[in-house]
């Protein structure tokens, strides 16, 4: 039972990062109708920031507010410098655009990723930092750090909440998320919203690096590559482009694979979070939350 | 009715001519190269790029074949280091047979298929190749048939039992087989007392094949395997694996797992254990400066200094195979690599035997009087085994000048002696390693021969 | 050339032929028939493990250190024969992510994460195919009779796989330039479209997965057996992304650019880093960059690649410079649509190529008193919102029937679910008295039922006539099988389908244009190329959706005076359009539909004179 709690433990930590990256990654879906693949590749880019800050003395967790900006700075750029161009040209050419999208995206999670390791180096490297002491509750290990984490996490999500029900800067998102052309004729400023949109997405995915950085004790250029399927994982299983969904998404992936971890080997804990991500794109590609097809 | 009044010419679709002079071109470069081989055949079967001499006066080439990229990207310029710091010592004290030596690295990007056209690159564009060092497990099993059918010498890092039996005329290996590794692992567990064995080894190749050996042994040896599991290097957090081990009690964790992982993997069962970190019994790939540093900075210099032990050849640390050995290694600080403390160089992966190899061939060349690696490539074993008689040297200086007084010799390197088997495998005797608080590298033990036997 | 530089060299054309064939197998699959497969390296990687576990002695006999499945110790070429079919095999599963319900980016990231599971799941399984470290010592082909590090035998390794990539790169040839390949750059160019001309999608799509799956196990057994081990470490979903930055830049959809491609990158480019030298491991990684780099800036700059997708001229004269705005220059021949005989074609005594435009009703269905196509109550929601509730039309044969409504009636909701894009929500759909509200579009395109598009729907990237000759019902060439027995096969069916479409290329005015590509045109005839589309489709009954849309009114009358005829010779046409002059004057019967349902039908003139039909739509 012990061993229960105690992944059921880890699974709240994975399940807390993982919910501030994929609310951010299917909200940038949502807005502009792209998988930005190079969303991990940011993540770490970020983390990284918040390092060298770090190495020079700063706290981390004044580090995490660094990262957020330059995600946020990152992200825009990378929206408005690479993704905007290409769709603009792809729908102006009536040629569908989505294929294209992927494959750019890759191209910038290539760039971004070896250009950063190319900088940093090979060596893996960990913020210096104490995790604080562990609570013990009946099986559950968990050090402070790691409910600072949750707590964290869980901030954030009522933050998207707030913010997509109740502000006119969230409704406005949401009409442009569901249709762009009508949002605009209602009078939105959809070019902006969706600059604001993927700056605070950006934002959400600097500190998601920092948060996985802090979380993994060690890190380098390419942490993020097999998380990045996670993602994935838990924004399909949500619906792609429902915040909403990203966040039961991530609940449910985080839990799922650390728990199945203490049942089998933990070497395939990934492939649960796979296997879920293929199945749902084979039977609801909608998602759970999401409509049907 | 509509009738068509133009003429219309036929309907038949224009072929795309071209696209047949593509695959017409295609076809021609295929006979052409069957065309060559049918001329080539007569000439030369079997060609052999270590057969000309070195023109007097040029540099040798040692070339180091590793990863510089990928997972394993630390191995390459590791290797470089001893490579540069032997090569340099050999050029100090006259060169060999006029020439002096250069390293130069060769990037096998960790994985096989790279690893074979870039030791083609190598032999293609080093006229002045003499020996090859490096060739690691990631690609080890690729590349030897290619560089021994070239009759080129090669010291190697690999453990993979493929080389324990199998006849490669050039292949030469100074580290312990995998097998002998896992028994050496075992047998400091014993010495230490321990009784129940937890194992931690990470899924590449390197890793992998310490764990069936392992559990062999355990049960050997009468101790219990408490836990098994297997971490992915790819994953970003251990935790349910960490606490899978610690649930079992162990009194000891044997690990192999580089990358960030063993760093992770080590800090959260540290964590999970309460803060108190439970032994941990390392590989020798663990005695690495890259290693120490990220399992320092996880889990503190201190807790490693206390917790930490390692299995590692028995190689010297003082005496008088250390000292010109040391002075090579630290000449090189501020020249090569270096990932803080460069003393941890000396205790590198590679460091001793590649070093030892160098100085076996350089060796081997002054008495053969030959560069090529067909006419030198026995005097290695001669020299590394010893005749009756023989004097024993401990370094390139000391063994080039006793050649020119017309003696026999026997090299005995930091690496201690050398005894190759009829595979040209030369096992060595294990020694405990540990790390110091400031991340230094020291002996805290021997296993002795019967020891190890005691538990394969 | 010293002894090591032509051993090189040999490793360089072994790796050409290798990544040739690799290229070949990505560009058929994603550049002529659109499927994006991020899993491509699975497929190699599922060769070499095949020829290695087939030719590989059991494990104990060798050494019992490596543990793997199989061990058969099979001589050369079954182990190469093998992978091929195990290549292909492996792609069957696959097919489920690439049916038509799942997006193109979607299906790709799919893809992508089975390659990365596949490769974990290899790596941890130990037992399955030794794991990390892979297969080694895998023999080289008949290395019991030669000396595989000699020299001679490496050249004839080497022309082998030359050779064998000469042999692929005719075979992918042969299906590119076939019907079938038409239809799969069709697929391509717009799926929805080509579903709704009777292609059937799925089993296109599989068949590619399918024969790229193989050749690029061909080319992993290629490779195996030369570096004799294959560890995952060769296969990372990063090596998917090398071949298709290959295809990319060399050309998507021109297998010459494949070949160029996999020579510039997979093989020029990484073995020109190879003789950089820079600080440990930073080549590599500037390497990966570049190659990103290259991609993005391809797509920007150069979307078609060094060597672009030929035009495929079908011999119908010099295409114009521009394409004309105004179609007054077009005159549409008047007559009867109903192509000529045998004898007005050179050389063609006694083929089929005069086919009449227009296809009686498929036999064996209970007649309906004249009723073609007649919709039950048939509703479909939104979320919630009726777009179309509870409608029930006839349409008669040999009639030209009207579908008109204000802005979001409901109309090309219901044409959709007519025709069988949409499915209904509830309700029935009787085609010729048979009941086709299950059957999927293409299906109903077979059957003769065909549609329009409301938007822009030509295949852009097909010239007119390969537009025109796409929607061909029967082409014996339009199938794999049909592609692969060759051009003397097919070529009779083609010739017909080709006088066919040049007859309406005539009829329609735009004889000029066939070489045209469709995405050059100007919006009328755009249209018009359409109308002719659908009408090569050999349709029983036309759903036409706002056929004359941004079309100069003079042409719109020429296109109803043709539809007209067309309907006289036994054709059904239901149309649905805004220009109310253009109902007038050739629509009769004429439905009004308005929020979902139908207001009344009738003439135009008793619709004019009712009140609410007055007040719903005609109002000014």
């Amino acid at each position: 039972m012990s061993l229960f709690l105690a992944s059921f433990g880890f699974g709240l930590v994975t399940a807390a990062v993982l919910a501030i990256a994929a609310v951010g990654f299917t909200m940038q879906f949502a807005v502009t109708d792209v998988l930005n693949l190079a969303y991990g590749a940011v993540m770490i880019a970020s983390a990284f920031v918040a390092y060298a800050l770090n190495q020079a003395g700063v706290d981390v967790w004044i580090g995490l507010l660094a990262a957020a900006v330059a995600g946020a700075a990152g992200s825009v750029l990378l929206n408005q410098g690479i993704y905007t161009p290409f769709q603009r040209r792809a729908s102006a050419s009536g040629i569908r655009a989505p294929i294209t999208m992927v494959i750019v995206s890759l191209g910038m999670m290539l760039i971004i990723e070896f250009g950063l390791q190319a900088i940093v180096g090979g060596t893996n490297v960990s913020y210096t930092m104490s995790q604080g002491p562990t609570v013990k509750a009946d099986g559950l290990v968990l050090t402070t750090v790691q409910l600072v984490i949750i707590g964290l996490s869980v901030v954030i999500m009522a933050g998207v909440h707030v913010l997509l029900r109740y502000t006119k800067l969230g409704k406005a998102m949401r009409a442009t998320a569901a249709n762009r052309s009508l949002a605009r004729n209602c009078g939105i400023r959809t070019a902006r919203i969706v600059t604001l949109t993927w700056a605070l997405t950006g934002a959400l995915c600097g500190i998601a690096g920092t948060v996985f950085a802090i979380n993994n004790g060690s890190f380098g250029a390419t942490s993020t590559d097999l998380f990045l399927v996670v993602i994935l994982a838990a924004v399909f299983l949500g619906g792609p482009g429902q915040a909403y969904g990203a966040m039961a998404g991530a609940l449910v992936i985080g839990l799922a694979t650390e728990i199945s971890a203490a049942y089998i080997n933990p070497s395939y804990k990934y492939v649960i979070a796979f296997a879920v991500l293929l199945i749902v794109m084979a039977v609801r590609p909608g998602g759970v939350l999401g409509a049907t097809a | 009715m509509m009738t068509i009044r133009r003429t219309r010419r036929s309907a038949r679709t224009t072929r795309p001519r071209t696209a047949r002079r593509a695959a017409a071109g295609l076809v021609a470069a295929g006979l052409a190269a069957a065309g060559l081989a049918a001329c080539s055949s007569s000439s030369s079967s079997s060609a052999a790029a270590g057969g000309t001499a070195a023109a007097s006066g040029s540099s040798l080439v040692v070339a180091d074949l590793a990863p510089f990229s990928g997972p394993d990207a630390a191995l390459g310029p590791t290797y470089l280091v001893s490579c540069d710091g032997a090569t340099q010592a050999i050029d100090n004290a006259g060169g060999v047979l006029g020439h002096k030596l250069t390293c130069k690295g060769v990037d096998t990007r960790g994985d096989p298929a790279d690893a074979v056209p870039a030791t083609r690159q190598m032999f293609a564009t080093t006229p002045n190749l003499a020996l090859v060092i490096g060739c690691t497990s990631d690609e080890a099993a690729s590349v030897v048939p290619v560089i021994n059918a070239d009759k080129m010498v090669s010291f190697c890092m690999t453990g993979q039992s493929e080389f324990d039996s199998t006849h490669f005329q050039y292949f030469y290996r100074l580290v312990p087989p995998d097998l002998a590794e896992s028994y050496a692992m075992i047998a400091i567990a014993q010495q230490l007392g321990y009784k129940r064995i937890a194992l931690a080894f990470g899924n590449d190749i390197g890793s992998q094949t310490f764990i069936q050996p392992a559990i062999a042994s355990i049960n050997k040896a009468g101790l219990t395997l408490a836990a098994n599991e297997t971490l992915d290097l790819n994953a970003s957090t251990f935790r349910t694996e960490a606490d899978k081990i610690v649930a079992a009690h162990p009194d000891v964790i044997l690990t192999e797992a580089l990358g960030p992982t063993d760093a992770t993997f080590l800090s959260e069962v540290k964590q999970l254990n309460g803060g108190k970190m439970i032994p941990v019994i390392g590989t020798s790939a663990d005695i690495s400066p890259d290693w120490y540093k990220s399992v320092a900075a996880a889990i503190g210099a201190s807790t490693v200094a206390s917790s930490f032990h390692a299995d590692n050849l028995v190689t010297e640390t003082s005496g008088p195979s250390y000292t010109p050995f040391y002075n090579a290694i630290m000449a090189e600080k501020g020249k090569v690599g270096s990932t803080g403390n460069f003393a941890t160089y000396l205790t590198a992966p590679g460091a001793v035997h590649l070093y030892d190899g160098i100085n076996l061939a350089a060796l081997a060349m002054i008495e053969a009087k030959s560069t090529t690696p067909s006419v030198y490539a026995p005097y290695i074993i001669k020299i590394g085994d010893g005749t009756a008689g023989a004097v024993v040297v401990h370094s390139f200086a000391e063994g080039a000048a006793a050649l020119k007084a017309g003696k026999a010799i026997r090299y005995e390197g930091p690496g201690g002696p050398t005894s190759f088997d009829s595979y040209h495998d030369s096992p060595g005797i294990f020694q405990i390693d540990t790390y110091s608080a400031s991340g230094a590298v020291q002996v805290a033990g021997n296993i002795s021969t019967a020891q190890l036997r005691a538990v394969s | 050339m010293t002894s090591a530089q032509l051993f090189y060299v040999i490793n360089l054309l072994i790796y050409a032929g290798v990544d040739i064939v690799a290229c070949l197998g990505l560009s058929q699959q994603f550049g002529v028939a659109g499927v994006t497969n991020f899993a491509f390296i699975i497929f190699q990687a599922a060769g070499a493990y095949t020829a290695a576990i087939l030719s590989l002695p059991s494990q104990a006999a060798n050494g019992g250190f490596q543990s793997y499945i199989g061990g058969w110790n099979l001589p050369w070429p079954v182990p190469w024969i093998a992978a091929a079919i195990v290549g292909g095999l492996v792609a069957l599963p696959f097919t489920f992510l690439v049916g038509r319900r799942l997006r193109g980016d979607f299906a790709a990231v799919g893809l992508l994460v089975t390659a990365v599971m596949a490769n974990l799941l290899v790596t941890d399984y130990r037992p399955l195919l030794n794991g990390a470290a892979g297969l080694s010592l895998v023999p080289a082909p008949l290395q019991g009779e030669y000396n595989p590090l000699s020299q001679s035998y490496q050249w004839v390794y080497a022309a082998v796989a030359l050779v064998l990539a000469a042999a692929v790169f005719w075979l992918v040839q042969r299906v590119t330039e076939s019907p079938y390949g038409r239809s799969l750059r069709a697929m391509r160019d717009n799926d929805l479209v080509a579903d709704s001309l009777g292609k059937n999608l799925v089993s296109m799509r599989a068949a590619m997965l399918v024969l790229g799956g193989a050749l690029a196990g061909l080319s992993g057994a290629i490779l195996v057996g030369f570096i004799n081990l294959w560890a995952p470490s060769a296969w990372g979903y990063a090596e998917t992304i090398v071949l298709f930055a290959a295809v990319i830049i060399g050309g998507a959809g021109n297998h010459r650019g494949a070949v160029l491609g996999a020579i510039l990158v997979p093989v020029g480019f990484e073995e020109a880093t190879r003789y950089i030298s820079g600080p440990p491991g930073l080549v590599d990684d500037l390497q990966w960059v570049a190659i990103g780099l290259l991609i993005v800036i391809f797509l920007w700059f150069r979307p078609q690649g060094v060597l672009p997708e030929r035009r495929r001229l079908i011999g119908a004269g010099p295409p114009p410079v521009k394409p004309l705005d105004m179609p007054n220059d077009l005159v549409m021949m008047p007559g009867s649509p109903r192509a000529a005989d045998a004898t007005s074609h050179d050389g063609l005594a006694g083929s089929a190529a005069g086919r009449p435009i227009t296809r009686s009703v498929p036999s064996g269905a209970q007649p309906d008193g004249g009723v073609v196509l007649r919709a039950v109550d048939v509703t479909r929601d939104f979320g919630g919102v009726h777009a179309v509730a509870g409608v029930s039309i006839e349409v008669r044969r040999g009639t030209l029937t009207g579908l008109i409504g204000p802005n979001g009636a409901g109309k090309s909701t219901l044409l959709a679910m007519l025709a069988g894009t949409l499915p209904v929500t509830s309700g029935q759909v009787i085609y010729a008295g048979a009941d086709v509200t299950g059957v999927p579009a293409y299906r109903r395109a077979r059957l003769g039922l065909v549609r329009t598009f409301q938007l822009a729907s030509e295949f852009k990237r097909l010239t007119v006539m390969e537009n025109l000759l796409s929607a061909v019902p029967v082409n014996r060439g339009d199938s794999l099988a049909g592609a692969l027995r060759g051009r003397r096969y097919w070529r009779r069916d083609e010739e017909a389908a080709i006088a066919r479409a040049r007859d309406l290329l005539d009829r329609f005015g735009l004889s000029g244009y066939a070489d045209t590509y469709a995405g050059d045109l100007s919006g009328g005839q755009r249209r018009l190329t359409e109308i002719m589309r659908a009408l090569m489709a050999e349709p029983a009954m036309l759903l036409l959706d706002e056929p004359m849309a941004g079309v100069h009114p003079r042409l719109a009358r020429q296109i109803g005076a043709q539809l007209l005829g067309l309907c006289a010779e036994g054709m059904t046409i239901l149309m649905v359009e805004h220009e109310l002059a253009i109902m007038d004057e050739f629509c009769d019967p004429v439905i009004v539909m308005a929020e979902g349902a139908v207001l009344a039908s009738g003439t135009m003139a008793s619709l004019r004179s009712r009140a609410e039909v007055v007040e719903a739509y005609l109002v000014g």
